[in-house]
């Protein structure tokens, strides 16, 4: 089929939505804004102008040297903050036993419905709720910001759900001492530090995988072994423990390793391979007594030669893990699929040859340094092209982190804005798929996602979201003139990005409203769920 | 179809569809065009009458072996001293079916539809996973592809990418509650609803139309891509539910629904059905099951648990009336529970266990698949009900039989004997 002309040219518009005329530097400074941190705030483009482009992104890729502290004084007034993951890690684990003893206990006594709800006080709904709001606070208020969109970013990538298991409990040590030291540091160091979480070696079953025939030393003694009752009921627990021992290896870690957190799906890995890297991992597991940390267990470790894509791992207990870290670190093809799913991120759903390649030699000349190899692709021409401007729809965290700093907003201490993030459809440390949440604008845009982001746009612009304040004077001053309510609310909140068909609507809705702080509400609602603020 | 879709919007959408087909033809293929493609596939009228498939996931392992009783498996009754459901004729004993099996007390309700025939049950059905875990075992049923943890998208959702014929309308894939399951994640479009009457723009009366329509304006002059796709979709999935008003629809045959969540979620499912607004997929979730403690044999917890999904699905069935024969209904659970009582009158995680099918062209009346018996050599790993039945067998012969898909090979991959039929569906 030949297009026709007329579709030609209306397709032009419909691929390259005409930018509004906005001077070159505050263009540049904007998509800088929208895509190495949540969004602009009121005076954020001209910060970033004054700068200057290059120097604002030097000083973010060095975010220990920018201060932060109205983030920190929000993060103080969050109780899984302020305590060790440590120490919350063991409030939760012992909810989560007395959670069940509870319920054996209303079990015995009556027939009331299972699995009584935990109350909003209850560390087992407060802490997860805290740990996902501390997200979305540092996303709207750190002064680091590239720093947290790289933190989001591998939290994703390296994703666990905290919901599986214990791992509601490993989940602020995962997300404040295995991800977070290691944002902008080496690739290899990210990699290692997550094969021995404590949460991955469980969300992935790791820590069950054993050679095969493995027993474990508390089970290796002779069987039946003395008399009378108390050598039965040495032999029905050991029975019970011998039935609840894992039977063999467990793929599941091994598998992602290679296809999510390495080499990538096409990395040219065989099933072969996904059992070589399985064996190579047994022994790799949790600690049982006290606090849960990384353990080797050597009964476990699968003693024999491994070949991993033409390579030969030879016995080397718990090392030979390491070797095979540091080697699939440093694999082609792990370089690739990284900086691609980078750029995925960064710069396009598509993304560019040219920005994977750039961060490709980034790693190579820097032995996986993800500072450098993340300055390469925001320094890569393609990420400054014009058709990667507004090029990505915002994730609902995206959506909400932005909207609230459009709007120069605050979140209060409650965990009311993150569960609206989840209520758009990613609730944080939730996403059960080891996949992490999807970059592409296709798992976000549907019909019911787009009503409820008018919803929380009205609300939020008519102070009636629950969990933020923004004062509306500050952001735009009173304005009786439908036309210039139009363009201060478009200069104020979408940085001047607004089109022709989003003002000319705006100044029609707003033409009959004689209340000027009712036609502004409605205005900032309109920029703030307009199709132009949906995308970055 | 009920969409009073002005010619404007008929034409934008026309043209991104005709915009799709050019820009393939210009050597471009953005994704955004996934699923510009399906809908360009859709036909406006469907070719059959609406057929609907409804999915209720028992979240939490149901035990199968209380649900479905196999009062004629000597062992059901050795191995659980405690919590077996007396045999038929006793003081609250199973509802005999076909002289082995008999239906759980509490779910009394659905025996005249198994007698009628509409009502068919499959044991001994499940995952070839030997996984326990709720979470493993829920995605894998759930992904379609068990054992495999990477897979993106749902096997609904790849039912509804794939259909080839199919009307175009926001509501061909619903799940009642807050958030879509992942059995229908992927691809294609669907909704989650926590509430009917509650979706779309909130507000009052002028105020809230006022919203909707400068949103409408802004997008229909504005939004490109999928985002402009599926705005119009949104708006007009909001009109049609405000047209069809499903709410107005109330329960038809003296049918009662339940109180409860469950009750609720079935209720308003029949309400889409009747609106006729396209339903193809819907689907409800009913937790509660992980009975590790005092689960209680004719009485307690699993009984009370059962009562609701009996009284939920008596209710829709009911309901409904003579428009269930294009609709079927499919009970789902991750997996069974242990043959054996534990120590604290209550059961473990297992392996098989019993789904139910009802409504459609169901040949009820009768128990589907192997009986493995519950003898201690025919168990799987030695204590768990073995499974003969994959559940990939029965989802695909659903799919194919009532729905009419094609493309099972897409939809379960590496599957081999997808296709190959159970007799479930006549």
């Amino acid at each position: 089929m030949r297009p026709s002309g007329i579709i030609l040219a209306a397709l032009v518009a419909a691929v390259a939505p005409a930018l509004p005329a906005q001077d070159a530097d505050t263009g540049r400074a904007v998509h800088l804004l929208n895509r190495a941190a949540f969004g602009a705030r009121p005076g954020d483009v001209a910060r970033v102008l004054a700068l200057g482009v290059d120097r604002w992104l030097e000083t973010q890729l060095h975010p220990d040297r920018i201060p932060d502290t109205t983030l920190t004084r929000y993060l103080a007034s969050l109780d899984v903050m302020r305590r060790s993951p440590e120490e919350i890690g063991r409030v939760v684990r012992d909810a989560l036993v007395e959670r069940r003893a509870r319920q054996v206990r209303a079990a015995r006594d009556s027939t009331r419905p299972m699995e009584p709800a935990d109350a909003g006080g209850s560390p087992l709904r407060r802490y997860p709720a805290q740990l996902q709001q501390a997200a979305l606070a540092r996303a709207v208020l750190s002064e680091r910001q590239l720093y947290e969109v790289l933190a989001d970013f591998w939290v994703n990538h390296f994703n666990v759900f905290m919901a599986k298991g214990n791992e509601l409990a490993l989940m602020p040590a995962y997300v404040e001492e295995t991800i977070r030291p290691r944002v902008l540091g080496k690739f290899e160091g990210l990699l290692v530090a997550t094969a021995q979480s404590p949460a991955m070696l469980m969300y992935l079953d790791n820590a069950q995988s054993v050679a095969e025939g493995a027993v474990p030393p508390v089970l290796a003694g002779q069987r039946g072994r003395g008399a009378g009752r108390q050598a039965a009921r040495r032999d029905s627990l050991r029975a019970r423990l011998e039935e609840r021992m894992p039977k063999g290896i467990n793929e599941n870690y091994a598998r992602e390793l290679l296809e999510l957190h390495t080499l990538g799906v096409d990395g040219g890995y065989t099933q072969a391979d996904v059992v070589a890297v399985a064996r190579i991992l047994t022994g790799w597991s949790v600690r049982r007594r006290g606090a849960p940390e990384f353990e080797f267990n050597d009964w476990a470790h699968d003693g024999g030669d491994k070949v991993v894509l033409g390579r030969t791992f030879h016995e080397q207990g718990m090392d030979e893990g390491l070797e095979l870290l540091a080697f699939l670190a440093r694999q082609p093809a792990t370089m690739r699929h990284v900086s691609a799913k980078l750029c995925m991120r960064l710069v396009s759903d598509v993304p560019p040859e040219g920005c994977i390649d750039a961060g490709v030699h980034a790693w190579e000349r820097s032995d996986g340094e993800i500072r450098e190899v993340v300055r390469a692709i925001l320094r890569s021409p393609e990420f400054w092209a014009p058709e990667a401007r507004a090029a990505k729809m915002k994730t609902p965290l995206e959506f909400v982190a932005s909207a609230v700093r459009a709007v120069g907003g605050r979140p209060d201490s409650t965990p009311a804005l993150a569960a609206l993030v989840g209520r758009l459809g990613q609730p944080l440390y939730l996403q059960a798929a080891p996949t992490g949440y999807a970059e592409r604008e296709e798992s976000w845009v549907n019909s019911g996602a787009l009503l409820e982001r008018f919803n929380v746009a009205m609300g939020l612009a008519a102070g009636r979201l629950p969990g933020v304040w923004y004062d509306a004077d500050r952001l735009v001053p009173l304005e009786s003139d439908p036309g210039r309510l139009a363009d201060a609310v478009n200069a104020a909140l979408l940085t001047g990005t607004a089109g022709d068909a989003t003002r000319s609507t705006m100044r029609r809705q707003l033409a009959d409203i004689r209340d000027p702080a009712a036609a502004r509400v409605f205005a900032i609602g309109l920029a703030l769920g307009s199709p132009e603020f949906q995308r970055q | 179809m009920p969409c009073d879709c002005s010619t404007a919007s008929m034409d934008r959408r026309v043209f991104v569809r005709a915009g799709t087909l050019a820009l393939v033809s210009l050597g471009l293929d953005p994704i955004f065009l996934t699923r510009a493609a399906y809908a360009n596939r859709s036909t406006a009228q469907p070719p059959n009458r609406q057929k609907t498939l409804i999915c209720v996931f028992q979240r939490g392992a149901v035990d199968g072996l209380n649900m479905i009783v196999p009062h004629g498996d000597a062992a059901y009754y050795r191995e659980r001293p405690r919590i077996a459901v007396p045999p038929p004729g006793k003081d609250g004993g199973a509802l005999d079916l076909d002289g082995t099996f008999g239906l759980h007390p509490a779910l009394a309700p659905l025996l005249p539809f198994y007698r009628a025939g509409s009502l068919g049950i499959v044991h001994a059905v499940g995952s070839p996973d030997a996984t326990r875990s709720h979470f493993d075992a829920q995605d894998y049923m759930e992904t379609g592809t068990p054992g495999r943890k990477g897979t993106a998208d749902g096997w609904l959702s790849r039912h509804l990418a794939h259909a080839a014929d199919h009307r175009e309308t926001p509501f061909r894939g619903v799940a009642i509650g807050p958030q879509l399951p992942r059995a229908l994640r992927g691809a294609a479009p669907a909704l989650a609803i926590g509430d009917l009457q509650a979706f779309g723009l909130r507000g009052r009366g002028r105020a809230r139309d006022r919203i909707e329509a400068a949103f409408e304006e802004m997008y229909a002059g504005a939004a490109t891509g999928l985002v402009a796709s599926s705005s119009a979709e949104a708006f007009e999935a909001v009109k049609m539910l405000r047209t069809a008003d499903p709410a107005r629809h109330q329960p038809g045959n003296g049918a009662e629904y339940p109180r409860s969540p469950f009750g609720q979620a079935m209720r308003q499912l029949a309400q889409l059905i009747k609106a006729e607004l396209g339903l193809e997929i819907g689907f409800a979730d009913l937790g509660g099951w992980d009975t590790h403690v005092n689960q209680g044999a004719a009485q307690g917890q699993l009984a009370a648990r059962l009562r609701d999904l009996g009284a939920g699905l008596t209710a829709f069935a009911t309901d409904l009336g003579e428009r269930m024969a294009d609709v079927l209904v499919l009970t789902m659970s991750e997996f069974g529970r242990t043959v054996a009582e534990n120590g604290n009158a209550g059961t473990d995680h297992g392996h098989g266990t019993a789904m139910m099918v009802l409504g459609g062209n169901t040949r009820g009346g009768r128990i589907h698949g192997r009986w493995p018996t519950l003898d201690e050599g025919a168990r799987f790993e030695g204590r768990d009900l073995a499974v003969t039945t994959d559940f990939r067998t029965l989802f695909g012969e659903i799919l194919e039989k009532h729905l009419g898909a094609t493309e099972l090979t897409s939809i379960f991959p590496a599957f081999e004997a997808v296709g190959s039929g159970l007799g479930v569906i006549g």
